[in-house]
């Protein structure tokens, strides 16, 4: 930005000095969240390298994806849920769609998050899913639950979003084969399947070995492709890295390293740019430091960009960083729960002043438990307040142009690269997993985050000030432990019904096309998908697949 | 038992997600002086097995997507059953406040909500490890 030093300029600037002489020397000095130092007051002169010449939904994206933001359709309304079987998650889904939850131009949109047993690819008969059950999420493991959940809805305007673990693969192929019991052809389908592998780097769960996880994530990449177009087949899970502890710079710079993991391997694949990498997309945290917050937002459009062209894309809209916030659950407090609705709010004006596409806004009772039917209403509605009541979305990108929001972004885009730039020097993302680096490191800055909240350098409210003494004796929702029961008698309904020596067969072909993945010869999922025609099962599927690639644990 | 290190086997659920509380407990009770030997279940006897193994003088068990009550449940039988019924049991986590009276009841001595200082767990240990009893 050109920017002549006036007369006028210099002499506000003295008077400014003047009057904080007296007390300028005690102030301390304040840092971002990533340990960026802050001044208490930005000019013109910090814009002095920035490039500002910029305008929502033009490369490279900074101020926006779309050239009006939010006033043509706003951001979508994607609450998680899922709890129980597919029948009291099919209940859910209706009462949401009844209190206004909605996507782009009123498509209904369902971001429906599996019980740990499903994710990690286990049937409800299975001795090590008790305890779980459709308990933070909906157990759906049969072709019958499938079928359920996408009954009646309207394939063209409905987005399944369905946050699987490992069981992405067999989750894509159970729904693919539902669609098709409905005689609707799969280019109808739209959604997003998680395709988290890389989360293996930061979150200690089993998975598949480092050298399959990515293989697995290409197939189902490339049969989206061929088969399901619309489909958004791979969602980059920074919010995994900062709730594991990341900064918001680290959230930055391995959450666009993780994306870049995934065009290498796409690219070395034999995708070409613009097949794939357009239909990436990313789930952001987003803590309460509402200016770094909307900085981040706004550096990871630019980067991804960046990312983007420097790797072959050359459609612009293939460069979109397309980005769902899910509010940080870590910055909520057990201690005076109600309070929580505060930095919700905060969480959720961030991600809107950051130009998000698509939020998620947890529960004030999320550090207790599941969120009941009220405080998931109130979190909606949260949204709804900001979206209809507060005039956010009414110009796009509203604190472009200030001396600290554009600072803050550039050097935040700075410090990301750096990072970045030494991690892909080192082997990037892929390389990092098996090192264990990046985990080291975010495992390190959540350490000294601990730290800093234990001594009271970082206050939070409730917990290291302003201390209750009084229990708050909270009633969290509660899902019956009889739930338990009935997907067990659900699942067994099912297997009584099938064709035994069809599904064998079946899983024969999957055991086959599981070798074929690993010798390079052929793909995985058409196996899954005639899998699931034969009514084999989420649990079922991944037995054979665990066996192919492995299961390691990360410490 | 003041002579000796503390031992506790901190054991989470092999599917149970977000693991940043635990790590950072396990973290904060090796600065206390503890030796903390992290473990990954599957079932809940499994726990009850490691604690015999690594003769622990402490079990927490750390709790993200739910189950308390079914662990509780299960595990203090299963400690009963190996004879270490000197070993003190803590939950923490994502568990509801209204549920620590019914965990203790099943033999739970202590659960704590998520969020503390990690030294208010270690004083917690030190100061009823040993005198503890799932009688």
């Amino acid at each position: 930005m050109k920017f002549e030093l006036s007369d006028k300029f210099e002499a506000a600037k003295e008077t400014w000095a003047a009057r904080r002489a007296r007390y300028a020397d005690r102030l301390r000095p304040a840092k971002t969240l990533s340990g960026l130092p802050v001044k208490t007051v930005y000019t013109p002169e910090d814009l002095a390298d920035s490039d500002l010449e910029e305008m929502p939904g033009a490369y490279p994206f900074t101020r926006g994806l779309h050239p009006d933001g939010y006033a043509l359709t706003p951001w979508m309304q994607q609450m998680v849920f899922g709890y129980g079987t597919i029948e009291e998650t099919r209940q859910k889904m209706e009462k949401m769609v009844a209190e206004g939850m909605e996507g782009y131009f009123g498509h209904k949109v369902f971001n429906t998050v599996y019980d740990i047993p499903c994710m990690y690819g286990i049937d409800a008969d299975h001795p090590e899913a008790k305890g779980n059950l459709g308990q933070c999420g909906v157990h759906m493991s049969t072709g019958d639950d499938y079928d359920e959940l996408i009954r009646g809805w309207d394939l063209e305007t409905t987005n399944f979003s369905m946050i699987t673990g490992d069981n992405c693969l067999p989750a894509l192929a159970l729904l693919a084969a539902a669609v098709e019991r409905r005689g609707e052809p799969l280019h109808k389908l739209h959604g997003n399947s998680m395709n988290w592998y890389p989360r293996i780097a930061v979150q200690d769960i089993p998975s598949w070995e480092p050298k399959w996880g990515y293989a697995l994530m290409i197939d189902l990449i490339k049969w989206a492709k061929d088969n399901a177009p619309a489909w958004n087949p791979a969602n980059i899970f920074m919010y995994g890295l900062s709730e594991a502890g990341a900064t918001p710079v680290q959230e930055l710079a391995y959450g666009l390293s993780w994306g870049k993991s995934i065009i290498d391997a796409g690219l070395e694949a034999g995708l070409a740019p613009d097949d794939f990498i357009g239909r990436l997309s990313f789930q952001i945290g987003c803590t309460v430091n509402l200016f770094e917050e909307v900085a981040k937002f706004r550096a990871h459009r630019r980067m991804w960009a960046k990312i983007c062209k420097e790797a072959g894309v050359t459609k612009p809209s293939n460069m979109h960083a397309r980005v769902h916030v899910h509010t940080s659950g870590y910055v909520l407090t057990q201690q005076q729960l109600m309070n929580n609705n505060a930095r919700i709010t905060l969480q959720a004006l961030a991600a809107v002043l950051g130009g998000v596409q698509s939020i998620h806004t947890c529960s004030y009772d999320e550090a207790v438990g599941v969120p009941t039917e009220e405080s998931h209403r109130t979190a909606l509605r949260t949204q709804q307040i900001l979206m209809l009541e507060s005039g956010v979305r009414d110009v796009a990108d509203p604190l472009g142009g200030s001396y600290y929001v554009e600072k803050l972004t550039d050097e935040m885009e700075a410090a990301a690269w750096e990072i970045y730039e030494e991690l892909e020097a080192s082997g990037g993302y892929r390389r990092g997993i098996e090192t264990g680096e990046i985990k080291r490191n975010i495992d390190n800055a959540s350490y000294e985050m601990k730290k800093r909240i234990n001594s009271g350098d970082l206050p939070v409210v409730g917990v290291n000030r302003y201390v209750s003494e009084q229990t708050e004796n909270y009633e969290p929702f509660r899902i019956d432990e009889a739930i338990e029961d009935k997907a067990r008698a659900r699942l067994e309904a099912y297997r009584a019904k099938r064709d035994q020596a069809a599904v064998d067969e079946a899983l024969e072909g999957v055991r086959e096309a599981c070798q074929a993945l690993k010798d390079g010869t052929g793909p995985l999922m058409p196996a899954l998908v005639e899998a699931a025609r034969k009514g084999v099962t989420n649990g079922e599927m991944m037995v054979p697949m665990r066996e192919a690639f492995g299961w390691y644990v990360s410490e | 038992m003041s002579q000796e290190r503390i031992k506790v086997l901190l054991a989470k659920k092999k599917i149970d997600v977000h693991g940043r509380g635990t790590k950072l407990i396990a973290r904060e009770l090796r600065d206390a002086g503890m030796e903390v030997v992290y473990f990954r279940f599957g079932v809940v006897e499994e726990i009850a097995e490691a604690a015999l193994q690594e003769d622990v003088d402490v079990v927490a068990v750390s709790i993200m997507t739910s189950g308390q009550m079914q662990v509780a449940r299960e595990l203090i039988p299963a400690l009963k059953e190996r004879g270490m019924t000197d070993v003190l049991v803590i939950m923490g986590g994502i568990i509801p406040e209204v549920d620590f009276e019914p965990l203790r009841e099943l033999g739970v001595h202590r659960c704590f909500p998520p969020g503390l200082p990690g030294g208010v767990v270690a004083d917690y240990i030190r100061e009823n490890v040993g005198t503890a009893t799932l009688a």
